[in-house]
Parts: structure tokens; sequence; C-alpha cells
């Protein structure tokens, strides 16, 4: 570390860590204990490959020895008996990589192919940060966050006595002209509170000299809490004791003061109304959904998107299927110039047109106030020195990368011609992005000085991650937060998200397929053991938090139902139809003709393919080919597909497990099918593979039935299924009835098992092929789930407690017959089969088009607030 | 280049927008830079915006940039919306006083605006930045480098580069929409007066030399015996160009310092034309934009009258 003057510190450091470590070798009790943890820190002090000299060491000191904080975590490394340390950790690595694919954490990634969505990366051993450290961290970053806010209400201010920084010539103008993120609209906008900053985020990396610094700073709804979160809920479940002995801080409270922070501020500007906050997220396809998403739940915040809001008279709404309710706060994870395609980025179709009104007429709170985005341009840290200087009257305790602006020519020349071991940064954001580095060499600096900015290289301390056996040192990066309480002070979350380069030599970042880890923040005091469940909740509390459903939730889950339902339908179908085609057991022609009209209605196989009776092993074929393509309009595949697509942008409702479920039933699918490219998948590949879906699917019934909390929302999941539902039966029922496929046991046996009633029939008729017990059975009989008659009790139930009252409910009940399903057992005394076939083929005629009508009346009732598109004009 | 141009005006101008949708709007936003600026040298005698189907919410008030704005939105379905802009202007002639060679050298005042550390601030910087309709074009700096050689008078310089675009682009209309990039604009050497403006600012940009452009309105009724200006029929755009100590270029005001130049007709605006609003570009100032939901295909009516009332200009209070 020849560059830097702090050597005698880091020499200092050195001595003290020599003495902790002697007294860590002291035995304590158990032997074999002691033996397991001498065995760790072995590992971790002789088998980790050393840090490249002349940077930071995080595991060891110079002199070779543990770290503090990392003598204590290896005293606690031990593995079950008899296992090495190395398979222990190789097994923790599973186990975290597990964990991650269950909870379905994920991170997308752009490339020129389009959006990827990636596992999130996540290394096992932590960041450990010591007391000391922290504190002078924490104390930098209030100061940071301070300033920013200021030099906000300095630059958006209004008044004689406003932007003192441009008039006194201590920022240049051209940093907030030229940057998209200076939002002139915002101009003289006081945000509510006079506060436009509720969290910043400071990316900090650890020098040579052991000094902490500042790489950069994000102000627009930085990214990384949520991640933060489950980093932390993953890590700490692998070394649960390390946590507790090292006394790592919790971060829980900092969440609680965000959430209380923005909830108290809403309340100033909600007047007599329940104050109401919400997540704004750009999306299921922005870089961060996971969590968004994540982040939301855990919070207890609705997840919304700019869809979702709409602006009404300078006010801004959420459309719920109540209809429209008053938002209070957005917590912002959408980037400024996406917020209003009015006023901002015209082309934006993720924002709410208007916004800028209401915030301009401080009706709503948000977390950032819009206009912040410029402070996150490089060239800004060469100027906070002499910035903080004058409107703080401190010294900026964290140091920042030594930054050149090149519009500043005294600053451009200083650095011509010596731009080896720096970085060149755009000063603006290019391409849609934030700056970026550039190879000086393709850079027109003379051409336009404004736009670029020289920084200077810091090599960042190394920290370990244990890579498949070997321990390697990796370069780190510690995002911090900084979160505002309601009186404005600052508080730093005590944790973050350490980033670390994939490779020893590369920059640090998710995008670039770096990796994260669990950052501990380690105190000398007590740990704040705070848990985010709040101790007592009041009954106005409990009220408010039954949270509305959005509109385009509630049209998600509607569909939800209907996939879900529809999938079990189609899989029943492709089997039986599958299973006629190779047994000869019974069937008559009119069985074929039924299950050919039925598997060409539903989408099994395309119109025009020969039925059944006339080709069985071309039917056979298409249907074989039909499963698997994603494109055709109904095929199993392109049902799953859809069945995913509505459970991603429901993310923060659906419970891990049935997200999973959702997931892996595709997956499945997907992969037993796989075939060479112009061959169809065998019968002894499908037959198993739809088996297991079917499974599969009954275990997303199962999650939606049970474990799904029963709001508005859930209650349009299960009208979207029994709506499904009764046009699956009543449409299966009608092609038997019009084959005339009923005569035979063989007809009613298939018709049962499409109907899944075999077991139940055979129980109260054992064999008799009767059509009158087969009505009763399937149409009439109200205890059976798949009857009709059944379907339809239950879809009255569900519609009548809709949301909206008997105003919105009596239409849509109207259509549906007002007892059982319009057809009694009285009825058809006496009847003979032809007429129980006659009286049957009218009611599935008009089931069919009650469903449908209910449908559409649904739709118009609950969606329309989210429907249509924004244009601009 | 001087146009002979009455001292003063009295115009009247009707500017009427209708959009036609081909499904209902469910809900519109929309914003409006319609009335024009009211300043020493231009009276607002009467404005009036009057919006049909009648919004349910509108607010007038001043963008950061100076102009008069209006907001409105409907809340309720509509198949179209019809806004009429009328109003009633006095114009001086402000540039009759002109000695184009008694400007600073054009160099010098670029080199005042370059940041230097603690050094007060230059408001009028924020016009020699690019924005977002006019990006930084190195051709631009090429096309007008040779007629701006060090030491040149900013005022001659700057007249020269407008002689010069008048000469070097045909206006063509529909030759460009609202969208087409600078950089075409300039390759294809044709478009609309927006793209005068554009360009003569970009290229005066390029050089570091602040130049705002106007958003205005221009009379359609030529003067006896002189050919109808282009760009009548619609909404006008041109530029002005920073010129400060330049003789005849006002120096108080909000328009202190700013010459105008019309580079769609090779002119000095004098009392034919009226300014609306003033921005770094399009963007800052179109007339009327909106966000719908719903609304389908559209149709877009624009048409604009002036005429000179020819009632004799009343008395005006000194700037």
């Amino acid at each position: 570390m020849p560059d830097f003057p702090t050597q005698r510190q880091t020499q200092g450091h050195t001595e003290r860590q020599t003495e902790r470590q002697s007294q860590s070798a002291l035995p304590f009790g158990n032997v074999g204990r002691d033996a397991a943890a001498l065995a760790a820190a072995h590992l971790l002090q002789h088998q980790a490959l050393p840090a490249e000299p002349g940077v930071w060491d995080e595991l060891r000191t110079p002199a070779g020895g543990l770290r503090p904080g990392w003598q204590s975590f290896a005293r606690h490394l031990q593995a079950a008996h008899g296992v090495a340390v190395g398979a222990d950790m190789n097994r923790r690595v599973a186990q975290v990589a597990q964990q991650i694919r269950l909870d379905g954490v994920t991170h997308n990634v752009f490339s020129e192919g389009g959006v990827a969505s990636r596992p999130w990366s996540l290394e096992l051993l932590p960041m450990i940060i010591q007391p000391t450290d922290w504190a002078a961290i924490e104390t930098g970053v209030v100061q940071r966050a301070e300033l920013l806010q200021a030099m906000l209400v300095d630059l958006y201010g209004q008044g004689p006595n406003s932007q003192r920084l441009l008039h006194d010539g201590l920022l240049p103008p051209a940093l907030l002209w030229r940057h998209p993120g200076w939002l002139r609209p915002m101009r003289a906008v006081v945000p509510p509170g006079g506060r436009h900053l509720y969290i910043v985020a400071f990316d900090l990396a650890r020098g040579p000299d052991g000094r902490w610094w500042v790489v950069s700073q994000r102000t627009q709804g930085p990214s990384g809490l949520g991640y933060v979160l489950h980093n932390r809920l993953v890590i700490s479940r692998q070394f649960p004791d390390a946590f507790r002995d090292l006394r790592v801080q919790h971060i829980a409270s900092s969440y609680r003061r965000l959430l209380d922070t923005l909830e108290q501020a809403a309340a100033q500007v909600a007047g007599s109304d329940t104050p109401r906050v919400v997540l704004l997220t750009p999306g299921p396809y922005s870089e961060t959904y996971f969590e968004h998403a994540y982040l939301a739940r855990y919070l207890g915040l609705p997840l919304v998107e700019g869809g979702d809001l709409t602006v009404r008279g300078e006010r801004l709404f959420l459309k719920t299927v109540d209809g429209l309710e008053p938002v209070h706060g957005l917590l912002r994870r959408l980037d400024d110039d996406w917020c209003d395609p009015l006023e901002l980025r015209p082309d934006s179709a993720l924002g709410v047109p208007g916004l800028l009104q209401a915030a301009r007429a401080g009706s709503v709170v948000m977390a950032n106030a819009l206009g912040s985005a410029f402070l996150e341009s490089p060239a800004i840290q060469g100027f906070l020195p002499a910035i903080a200087r004058r409107l703080t009257g401190q010294e900026l305790q964290l140091p920042a990368l030594p930054t050149w602006w090149c519009g500043e020519a005294a600053a451009r020349q200083d650095v011509a011609g010596k731009l080896d071991g720096k970085f060149l940064r755009s000063t603006f954001p290019r391409d849609g992005r934030t700056s970026q580095v550039h190879e000086a060499a393709q850079a027109d600096i003379a051409g336009d000085p404004d736009a670029w900015t020289v920084q200077g290289r810091l090599r960042f301390s190394r920290t370990p991650i244990w890579n498949e056996g070997a321990l390697l040192p990796r370069p780190a990066m510690v995002r911090v937060y900084a979160i505002a309480d309601a009186a404005g002070r600052w508080h730093v979350v005590p944790g973050g998200m350490t980033r670390v380069a994939q490779r020893e030599d590369s920059s640090v970042s998710m995008q670039r397929g770096g990796s994260s880890l669990d950052t501990w923040v380690l105190t000398d005091g007590p740990v704040d053991t705070f848990s985010m469940l709040p101790p007592r909740l009041s009954v106005d509390d409990i009220a408010s938090r039954r949270g509305p459903v959005s509109s385009r939730t509630a049209e998600s889950l509607f569909w939800l139902g209907r996939y879900t339902e529809r999938s079990e339908h189609l899989v029943r179908l492709a089997r039986a139809t599958l299973m006629l085609v190779n047994t000869d057991n019974g069937t008559t022609p009119a069985i074929l003709q039924a299950l050919s009209s039925l598997a060409v209605r539903s989408g099994l196989v395309p119109v025009g393919v020969p039925t059944l009776a006339q080709a069985p092993h071309l039917f056979e074929r298409a249907v074989l080919a039909g499963l698997a393509a994603e494109t055709g309009a109904h095929s199993v595949a392109y049902n799953l597909a859809a069945l995913e697509h509505s459970g991603q942008v429901l993310r923060e409702r659906l419970s891990s497990e049935q997200w999973g479920l959702i997931r892996a039933v595709r997956e499945v699918f997907t992969q037993a099918l796989a075939t060479p490219v112009g061959s169809l998948p065998t019968l002894a590949q499908v037959l198993p593979a739809l088996d297991r879906v079917a499974l599969k699917l009954a275990a997303i019934t199962g999650t939606q039935t049970d474990r799904m909390t029963r709001d508005h929302g859930w209650r349009l999941l299960a009208v979207g299924r029994l709506l499904e539902r009764l046009i699956g039966l009543s449409g299966t029922l009608q092609a038997f009835i019009d084959a005339g496929a009923l005569h035979s046991a063989a007809g009613i046996d298939l018709v049962l098992e499409l109907f899944d009633s075999v077991i139940t029939y055979r129980a109260r008729y054992q064999r008799h092929e009767d059509l009158l017990a087969l009505t009763d059975m399937l149409v009439l009989d109200s205890t059976n789930p798949r009857a009709l008659t059944g379907v339809l009790r239950r879809l009255r139930n569900e519609v009548a407690k809709l949301p909206g009252g008997d105003e919105a409910t009596q239409p849509l009940l109207a259509e549906l017959p007002a007892i059982g399903a319009g057809l009694s057992l009285e009825s058809l005394r006496n009847a003979d089969d032809a007429h129980i076939a006659a009286a049957l083929r009218q009611l599935t005629g008009t089931l069919a088009e009650t469903a449908a009508r209910l449908a559409e009346g649904i739709s118009a009732r609950y969606f329309t607030l989210s429907q249509g598109l924004d244009q601009r004009v | 280049m001087n146009s002979t141009d009455a001292a003063v005006r009295q115009i009247s101008i009707t500017h009427d927008t209708g959009y036609g949708y081909a499904s209902p709007v469910s809900l519109a936003h929309h914003l409006a830079h319609l009335q024009p600026l009211h300043d020493a040298h231009q009276q607002v005698q009467h404005f009036d915006i009057d919006i049909e189907p009648r919004p349910a919410q509108r607010r007038d008030s001043t963008d950061a940039l100076g102009n008069a704005q209006c907001h409105f939105s409907l809340a309720h379905p509509h198949r179209r919306l019809s806004v009429r802009a009328t109003s009633l202007v006095q114009v001086q002639a402000r540039f009759e006083a002109l000695d184009a060679s008694r400007s600073p050298a054009w160099d010098s005042v670029a080199r005042s605006l370059q940041y230097v550390a603690c050094s007060p601030l230059q408001p009028e910087l924020e016009y020699a930045l690019p924005s977002p309709y006019v990006p930084r074009l190195a051709e631009l700096r090429g096309y007008a480098a040779p007629l701006f050689p060090p030491g040149r008078p900013l005022a001659q310089a700057a007249l020269a580069l407008m002689q010069c675009m008048h000469q070097d682009f045909r206006y063509e209309s529909e030759s460009t929409d609202i969208d087409t990039p600078l950089a075409q604009a300039f390759a294809q050497r044709s478009g609309v007066c927006q793209d005068f403006a554009h360009l003569m600012a970009g290229a005066l940009r390029m050089l570091g030399l602040p130049a705002r452009y106007v958003s205005g309105y221009l009379l359609t009724q030529p003067a006896e015996g002189q050919a109808p200006m282009l760009g009548a029929d619609a909404s006008h755009a041109w530029v002005q160009v920073w010129c400060p100590g330049t003789a005849g270029v006002p120096v108080e005001g909000p328009g202190a310092g700013w010459l105008d130049l019309d580079p769609t007709n090779n002119l000095v605006p004098a009392s034919s034309h009226v300014r609306v609003a003033v921005g770094r570009d399009f963007g800052d100032v179109t007339p009327l934009r909106g966000v719908i939901r719903g609304g389908g295909r559209h149709t877009l009516h624009v048409a604009v009258t002036t005429s000179d009332t020819g009632l004799p200009a009343l008395p005006i209070a000194a700037a």
C-alpha cells in the first residue's frame, strides 16, 4: 500500500489482532468443539488464497492472523460430528442455493435477447464489519444524507436565497441543467414537510488505507433493501450461533422506521382520510422486481404499477375493485423520468399521467421526491466538500473517490494525459443507464468536456467467498442505506448489501454477474431484537391494514383461477384421449366422436384433424404435437405458460410455496416433453408427465383453496375457477350427449372420469349404467363438488360476496339459475333416456351462454378501471 | 433583412385544436402553452381558452421558464376534444435600431459562460446546453464554424447563420414530424419551422452560445406588396440568440439581451411575430399535448388564423 499515508494505522491494527488471536486459542470447555473450531480457524487462516499485495484483506491481518470478527466466526464453523469443515461448507452452499430457488429470489438480467430471470446469487460467508468501522461509516453516511437533502432544498427552492450553490459558483450549473434528472417542472415545489429524501444509498468500499470510501450514491429509489432482508434471512439461519455470539445488529427496526416515517408523512397530507402508502414498481420486467414484491409484502404495502394508479383533480388514486381509493404516499421504485408521461419522458408507459400535478399540489408524499436523479452523477462528488462547508459548515468525514469534472478547465488540465489508473465515466446518463465507465481512448473529451468525468481508481478490499472447496478473496463493495425518521433525522440501516466481483480483477456489479453477501455489522452494545411484527394492533390498524385489491390484481387472480382449472381440465382430457387410442376396451364410435369434438373444442388438437374414429393414430400424433406447443391458443403448454404469467404479476400475493409450484408445473412439463427437433414426444414420456402435472395442479389448487386470505381478490380467483369449471363440465357433458356416447358402460366410465367422479358414482350406484343416475351424479347432486348444481351453488355464494354490494352483485347473480342447475330430479320422473338426453342438451347449452355472460359482466364491473392503454396525443 | 414592418400592431389570433377519437377516451390529461407572453414589448389585451367538453379540472400557472401554462383533465368518456385559444395582442417591433456590427465578439461571450469555480451564475447558460429535441450534433458545429471566425460580432455572425440556413434548407411542410431527429432534418436539408429553429439553436449551442426556441404566431396577411410568409397558418417557431450589449437589443426586462431571428423567413421579427412561449426546444413549450386512456386511432386538426385588427395602437407604457 505504498500510495497511502496511513500505513502506521494499519500496523497498529495488526498488533492488536495478534493479541486477540492468542486469546481465542485458549481452550474452552468441550475438547471436541474446540478441535473443530481449530480446524475451521485453520482453514480460514491458512487455506484462504491470499489477497493480492497492497489491498486490504478483510479476513486476515498483514501478519497473517485472522481479524477479530473472523476469529469469532471460526469458533462457530463447526460441522456435525465427523464431517470435515470443507464438506460442511459445500453442503451449506447447496442449502443456500436451494432456499433461493424455493423462495423464487430472482434478478432480471437484460441482454440483447431480452430479459432473463436469474436466480439471485448469494455467497455463504458474510461480510463482517467491526463496531469501530461501522461507527465511522454511520457518522459519515448520515452527514452525507443530510447534505444531499440540504442541496435539494437549496436547488429546488424559490426566492432570493435559493440556488445559492449556483449563484456562488459552488456547483456548475451544467451539472443540473444538462442532466435529465433535473426536473424543471418541480422547481419551487416544496414537497410535503420540506423533505425531498427519505432513503439514500451509498456504495462504499474499503481502500488499502483501511478507510471506507464513497464510490457512488443513489437517490432515486435505491435498490437492494429487499435483497438485504432476504440475504439476512438465509445466511443467519446457516450460522445461528455465530450470528448471536458475534452480536450482529438486527435490521428489522430500520424497516419499521421507514414504514413509520412514510405513514406519518402520508397522514400529514391525508387530512381526514385513512393514510394509504403503496409501493410503486415498474413491473415484472424490472431488474429487481423480486425485491419490490418481497419488500411490499414485508412492509405490508400494496405493490402497484403505474397503471394501477390514476390522478383525478390533482389527487392520486388506486384503482380497486371497490372503485377509486385515495393514495397519499408512494414508496417509489420507478425512476423519476418514467413517472409522468405528460410532463416527463413522453414514451413512458410505466408512469401515472398527471402525477406531477398531484406532486405540485402537495397531495402525495413520495419517497423519494421527484428530481434528485442528478445527484447520482459522478461529477457531483468533486464539488461536495466545498458544498458541505458552505451548507453545513462541516468537513465530510467519509472520503469519496477523487473526481475531476472535465467541464471545468482547471480540472481538465489536471488530468490531461494522466488517465492511467483512473476511470473515465460519463457525467450524464447514457442510453437510459446511469453513468458508465468508458475507455479513455474512445471518448472525445475535448469535443464535449462537460460530458466526461474522471475518477481515481480505488483498490477495493478483499473479502473471502467459499467456492467449491476453496476460499477466494474477492473485491467487495457495500451498499449502505440511510433512512430518515419522521423528525428528519437520519439513521443508517446496520447492514447492507455487499457485492463482490465474480473474478478477482473485474468490477463489482450484479448486472455483470457479480454476487451478493449478507453484511454483518457487529456491535459492542446490546443487540436490538425488534421484530417487524408490531406489538399490538388497534381495531383501526386492523381495519386499515385490510388492503385494497387493485383492479389489475383482481383480474390477474381471476385468470389465475381460470388457468388453473382449465389446465386441470385439459390434462384430464389429454390423458383420457391418449389412453383411449391405445386400448380397445369397449370403445364405441359414439365415444370416439364425443372425445374428438371435445378435443377440438378445448384446443387439444387443431380444427380439421380427422377424428379418432377416422384416423386414431393421426389423431394421437396431433394430440402429442399440440401438448408442448406454447403458441397454440389452448394447448396444455400454453395454459401452463399463461398460469405462470398470471402468477408472475401476482408475486406479492402468492406464498412462495404456491409460486414455486406454479413454476415447477411448467418446468416439469416442458422438461418431460423435451424432444429433438422434428420428433414427437412418446406416449411413455407423455403419460407420466401428465400424471405429474395433474398432481402439481392439485397441489396448486390446494394452496389456492386453503392458504390464501379470502379477500375480494381471492373471491375473484374462486369465481374464475368455478366459472371455468362450469364451462369445462357443461361442455364435456354436451359433447357426450350430442354424440350419443352415454349408452355404453365405457362412455359412462369416461364421462365420470372427466368429471373426476368415478369413485363417488361407483360407491353409490355400483355398476349401474343408468342415465338418470348419471344425471343425478353429474348435474343434480349439490354435494358433489363437480356436479353442475354444486358448481353453481358455490358460484352463487362467491358472486354474492364480491365487492360493491347488491348493486354490483345482483345483476351478476341474475345471470345464474336461481336454484340448482335449472333442472330438477322431479321433472325427470318417468322420463325416458331420450327425454333425459334432450333435457341435458338444453341445460348444457344454456349454461355455456350463462358462463360467457357472467364472465363479461364481471369484467365490465371489476376490471374496466385497469383496462385500456395510455397514448399520447 | 429587416422587414419593413409596422412599429406597432394589434393582432387577433384564434388557435383551434380538435381531436377526434375512434373509441371513447375515459381519462385525459392535457397541458397547454397557448397564452402569449406579456411583457414590455407585447401586451396581451385579451386571452381565453375554451375547452369542449368542459374539463373536470383546470389549473393555470407559470412554468419554470416563465411561460403561462394550463393543465386540464377530462374524466368523462369523450370521443372528441376541441380547444380554442383566442388572443388579442399588441406587439411592438423591438429591433428597429439593431446594429449587428456593434455586438460583442461571439467567442468572448462563449468563453464567459464556461464554468470557473466560485464565479457568479450566468442564467443564460441553460440555453447553451443540449436539450431533448436539440442534442449535440458535431455536423452543426462544422456547418456554422466558417461564419464564426474569432472576434466576429455575435449578432452579425448570427444573422449570417440565419441567412445561410435560409439558403441551404428548404421549407417543406410535412417533410418532417416532431419526432424526426435533428440529425435527419440536417441531413435532408429540409424541414418545417420547428426544424429550422431547432437546427439554428443547435448550431449556436455547439459554439457555446445560448439560443432559445420561441413558439408563436405569424400574422397571416402580408404587409402590402410583400409575399406571404411561411408558417403563417399554424403555430410558428423561431429562435432567440443571446446578444448581450448589442446595439438595438433590449437591455432590460424579461427578454433583455435576446435577439429574435426567424430562420424560416430569414428575417428579424418585428411586429408581425407574436411570442407565445420560450424554452429550450419544442418539448418545453408544446402548444397542446395530452396523455389519454383509450381512444384508439385519433385524428388531429389544427387551425390558426391571425389578423391585424387595424385598430390604432393603444399608447404603451414605457418599458
